[in-house]
Parts: C-alpha cells; sequence; structure tokens
C-alpha cells in the first residue's frame, strides 16, 4: 500500500467516505488512514497543494473519529505546507483550527504554540495579524497562569511594534511584559523590561513621557534596588543635561547588551533628534519654580 | 613622741619667736619702706620655689624622656606597670595636679608683673638713678622668666615618648611651629617624581584591569540570572511530566499483570491435554471413516 500512487488513495478515501446507494455509513477510520498515507506521499514528492489538503480532510477524519488530538496534528501539519506556499490566510486559518482543536483537548499551552506559529509565519507579511495571534496567544497562557511562556511572546510583539514604528503601543506590550514577570517573580525580565520601556521613548525622542515611565516604574521595588535603575537614571540625567557624548557613553554600557537585540539596536541609535531642546527646556521649567516661589 | 610633733612643736615656736629673730627682722625691715623691693622679692621666691618642684617632679620623667634611653625607658615603664600601677597613676596624678598648680602661680605672677612696673617707676628716697634703671629691666625680664617655668603644657610638646605623658597634654597642635621645615621640604625631587608618576601608572593599569573584570562580572551575572528565571519556567513542565510518567508506569504495570495472567490461562496445561485428546479423537474418527469408505 506504501508504494501506490497518493493520488489514487485520495480518490480511495473519497470514496469511503462519500455516501451513496451502496455505502450507508462513512468509514471514516479506513479513510483517515488512507488520507494521512496519501499526504505523507504528496509531502515527500514536495506536493505541497496536494498535500496540504490530504491533511486537512485527514485531519477532518480524525474529527469525525472524535480524537481532537490528531486532528490538531494534522491540522498543524496541513498549515505548515500552506506556509511553504506562502498563503497566508490559509495559514492563518489552520493553524487558529487546530489550537481550537488544542483547547477541546483541553491543552492551552499547544494552543497557544499553534496561534504563535501562525504570527510567527505570517509577521513579515501581515503584521498586524500577527500581533492579534500573539495576543490571543498570550491570553490563552495568561488563563492557564503559565506567564512564564508568555514572556517571549511578549518580546515578539515588541518587536513587530518597533519594526512598525509604533512606539507607545510598544511601551505598552513591554508594561505587559514587566506585569507578567512580576506574577512569577521573574524580577530580571521585569527590569529589562521596565528599561526597555524607557529606551524606546526615549528613542522616540519624548523626554516626558521616559521621565513619566520611569517615575511609575521607580515604584515597584524589584526594579528600585536593580542595575536597571541605576542605568535608566544616568541616562536620564544625561538626556536631561543634553550632553550628546555622556548620553551616548552610557547607551555602551554593559546592561543595553543584556536586553532584547532589537532595543539594543534602539539605544545604540539614541540620541534621536536634538537633545539641546531638552536642556533649555528643563532650565527655563527651573527657572519658572523659582518665580513662583519668589515671596514678595 | 613621734617626729611629726616635734616638727610641728618646733615650727610653732619658732614663728612664735621669730620676733626675736635678728637676721629675719632685719630683711622684713629692709623692705619696709620700698614696697616695690618687697613684692619683687616675693615675686622671686615663688618663681624660685616653682622652679625647684617642677625640677623636682620632672627629673625622673626627663629621665625617661631622654631619646637614647628610649627602649630602657619602654621596659622601665613596662616595669612599673606591671609592679607598681597604683603609685604611678598617684605620681601622675600628683604631676598633674602640681603642673595646675605651678600654672596658677604662674597666672598669679602675671598679674602682679603690671603692679610692680608701676612701682618700679615711683621714685624712692635712698636709691640711685641706675639702681632705678636696673630695677625697670628687671621688672621687663620677669614675664620671659615666668613663661619660662615649666609646666605640663611646654614640657610635653618637646617630649617623644612612645606612651602618653604623665603631664596631660591635651592641646592638638596641627601645624605645629612652621619654622621647623625649611623651604626644601615641599620641594619634590627626583625620585619622588618618579616614584609618583610610577604610582599613578599602575594604578591606572590597576583599574583598566578591574574594568574587564566587572564587564565579565557582568556579563556572568546577567547570564546567571536568565538561566536561573528559565530553570525557573522548567520547574513547573518537569512536574507535570513526572505526574504524567507515573501514571502511565502504573498503566503499564496494571496492563502487564493482565497479560501475563490472560496468556497462563491460555497456555496453562489443562487446555494443552484436552487439545491433544480431541485431536487424538479427531484423527480417530478420520481413521475410521476412511477404513470404512475403502
Amino acid at each position: 500500500m506504501s508504494g501506490s500512487d497518493p493520488g489514487k488513495l485520495i480518490s480511495k478515501a473519497d470514496n469511503l467516505t462519500t455516501l451513496s446507494l451502496t455505502r450507508w455509513s462513512a468509514d471514516w477510520e479506513s479513510a483517515t488512514r488512507l488520507y494521512e498515507q496519501a499526504a505523507n506521499g504528496f509531502r515527500v514528492s514536495k506536493d505541497y497543494e496536494n498535500a496540504k489538503l490530504a491533511f486537512e480532510k485527514a485531519s477532518k477524519g480524525r474529527e469525525m473519529l472524535s480524537s481532537p488530538w490528531d486532528a490538531a496534528k494534522s491540522m498543524e501539519s496541513a498549515a505548515a505546507l500552506a506556509k511553504e506556499l506562502r498563503n497566508w490566510t490559509e495559514v492563518i486559518d489552520f493553524y487558529r483550527k487546530a489550537s481550537e482543536l488544542y483547547m477541546q483537548c483541553d491543552r492551552p499551552q499547544f494552543a497557544s504554540d499553534s496561534l504563535a506559529k501562525a504570527a510567527r509565519a505570517v509577521e513579515d507579511a501581515l503584521p498586524s495579524d500577527a500581533i492579534k495571534l500573539y495576543s490571543d496567544a498570550c491570553v490563552l497562557l495568561e488563563d492557564d497562569r503559565k506567564e512564564q511562556m508568555a514572556l517571549d511572546l511578549y518580546h515578539a510583539v515588541t518587536n513587530i511594534y518597533v519594526k512598525l514604528e509604533k512606539y507607545t503601543d510598544a511601551v505598552a506590550f513591554l508594561l505587559k511584559l514587566g506585569l507578567a514577570a512580576d506574577k512569577c517573580n521573574a524580577t530580571n525580565s521585569q527590569c529589562k523590561a521596565y528599561l526597555s520601556a524607557v529606551i524606546v521613548y526615549l528613542y522616540a525622542h519624548d523626554l516626558k513621557q521616559a521621565e513619566k515611565c520611569y517615575n511609575d516604574c521607580s515604584q515597584i521595588d524589584a526594579f528600585l534596588r536593580s542595575d536597571q535603575n541605576r542605568f535608566a537614571g544616568k541616562l536620564l540625567s544625561a538626556y536631561k543635561e543634553g550632553d550628546v557624548e555622556e548620553i551616548k557613553r552610557v547607551a555602551q554600557s554593559r546592561s543595553i547588551t543584556n536586553l532584547d537585540s532589537v532595543i539594543i539596536k534602539l539605544a545604540r541609535k539614541l540620541p534621536t533628534g536634538d537633545v539641546a531642546a531638552f536642556k533649555t527646556n528643563a532650565a527655563i521649567g527651573e527657572g519658572e519654580a523659582l518665580d513662583e516661589n519668589d515671596l514678595k | 613622741m613621734t617626729v611629726i610633733d616635734i616638727l610641728f612643736r618646733v615650727d610653732e615656736i619658732c614663728k612664735k619667736y621669730d620676733k626675736y629673730d635678728p637676721e629675719k627682722q632685719r630683711e622684713a625691715n629692709a623692705f619696709l619702706d620700698d614696697a616695690f623691693a618687697r613684692l619683687y622679692s616675693l615675686v622671686e621666691a615663688d618663681i624660685e620655689k616653682a622652679l625647684a618642684v617642677r625640677f623636682l617632679f620632672s627629673y625622673p620623667f626627663l629621665l625617661l624622656f631622654s631619646f637614647q634611653t628610649l627602649i630602657f625607658q619602654i621596659n622601665y615603664w613596662n616595669k612599673m606597670q606591671k609592679s607598681d600601677k597604683v603609685s604611678t597613676e598617684k605620681n601622675r596624678a600628683a604631676a598633674v595636679a602640681l603642673s595646675a598648680e605651678i600654672r596658677r602661680i604662674k597666672a598669679r605672677l602675671m598679674e602682679e608683673v603690671p603692679k610692680l612696673q608701676k612701682l618700679a617707676k615711683k621714685k624712692v628716697k635712698g636709691l640711685s638713678k641706675e639702681d632705678h634703671e636696673t630695677r625697670f629691666d628687671m621688672v621687663l625680664a620677669l614675664p620671659d622668666r615666668i613663661k619660662a617655668i615649666a609646666d605640663g603644657s611646654t614640657a610635653a610638646a618637646n617630649q617623644s615618648g612612645g606612651w602618653g605623658t604623665s603631664s596631660s597634654n591635651k592641646k592638638i597642635k596641627f601645624d605645629s611651629s612652621e619654622e621647623r621645615f625649611g623651604s626644601d621640604f615641599y620641594q619634590q625631587t627626583e625620585e619622588s617624581d618618579q616614584f609618583r608618576q610610577e604610582y599613578e601608572m599602575r594604578k591606572m593599569k590597576q583599574d583598566e584591569g578591574l574594568d574587564v573584570i566587572s564587564e565579565g562580572l557582568d556579563t556572568l551575572k546577567n547570564l546567571a540570572l536568565d538561566m536561573n528565571e528559565e530553570i525557573d519556567r522548567q520547574v513547573p513542565l518537569m512536574d507535570e511530566i513526572e505526574t504524567k510518567v507515573d501514571k502511565t508506569t502504573s498503566d503499564i504495570r496494571k496492563n502487564n499483570v493482565r497479560l501475563k495472567k490472560t496468556i497462563t490461562q491460555i497456555r496453562s496445561s489443562r487446555n494443552f491435554c484436552i487439545d491433544i485428546i480431541l485431536l487424538c479423537i479427531i484423527l480417530g474418527i478420520a481413521f475410521y471413516l476412511y477404513n470404512a469408505l475403502k
């Protein structure tokens, strides 16, 4: 049987499943077996389109046989082949179906895993869809109280946002990362997340927001006591003084190299824009303060 | 009667009959008209007394504080400490009290000096002009002489003992007598310059080395923290794996037992004998039929 033409197997399996006068009930078991064999045959001969179809049908068969686990696995294989064919919508559909099936098996980790795979596949082509997939995956994990697994996903989302230059959204996700890390006591990741948030704000040349963010994060004990806190403080004070050399020097230090690669790239490009403006603003701010306190 | 009693009695008698002592009367009368001379003689007497007492008490310590016998001093001091600590205490306390007394006398004498100056200006009958001037000079010389009386404060500055002096020295001097350091003191010699440069160079090299080490440590720290977090992440997964594997092992064991039971049942000897007998019966029947048909 293994040597025969996969096409023949497919047609045979189709015959088994279609209802007709001679057949009153579909024989899903043998059909599924045949479908899987055909799919493997097509994959070996690099006929991805047919292999994908075969896997789809096999998955359906498994579903009929009430084994959602195997159905999900077949669906994932189909999705992987769709990725080879660069058929992004199909990829997303298949992976979503697979994750639903995994949830039926009560395995949220695998579900989120398949969503993450989907996101990774489409992040270049359809970044917004990828973001949606990643967020759904994170939600699944958090519901299952497995936030630690979600940390990588948050990083991935942040990277996409940075690529899209949507810095506020990136910071929002970094803070969510911090929250997740806090829940599972991953203080190092938490502090790195907050530092990355400050750096992203500075890259977006928004000193006020950066300072606000820094102050908010300083409320947290773990961050306050960390090296990353000191580094962020140094960076912000360098910005306030408008000293470009100082900023460059601080940005080259060790703490940066421990962060995510995308954030490192941002940090290396600091300072963006004109830091002297910040300096004058700061001076004016102080002058005004003096006037207000001047008792006549 | 004790010696002390005798001494006291003798003193009393002498005092009573002092007025009959011709020499003393002559002394007392000599300065009757000359207030200056009287006061001056009193001041002189006080100075002498102070010096004598100071000398008496400072003598053993002068011996101890001589530079050449420093080691001897230390030994002596140790011995003193070991054997007679109390007396040393008393001695020091007494010396301290005495120094205080001397300082008081000095202060009093310094107060008397202006009085003497005034008196010296006054004219006294029976005194020549030269005597008058010499009196003035003597009065001028008095303050120096008074200051020269050693008391605890100045003595300690000149002593260099390894241990605390008996006279308590409470004055801490940071910039004591600048005349002691010549102008050459602060000039850098070539050697010291070189030494300083070498020191700076070495310090710089050490700093560089320490920087490298600190970078390496930073990396290590970060790696360790990340590994820590990763392991924390793996822990619940391992727990899950453990429970699942336990369940699977128990399932397999159960199945094995059942299988074994079934196999033994199937392959039991009773069934085997029954099979053989039935086989023989069938063969017999077949043979009989064959014979009958033939």
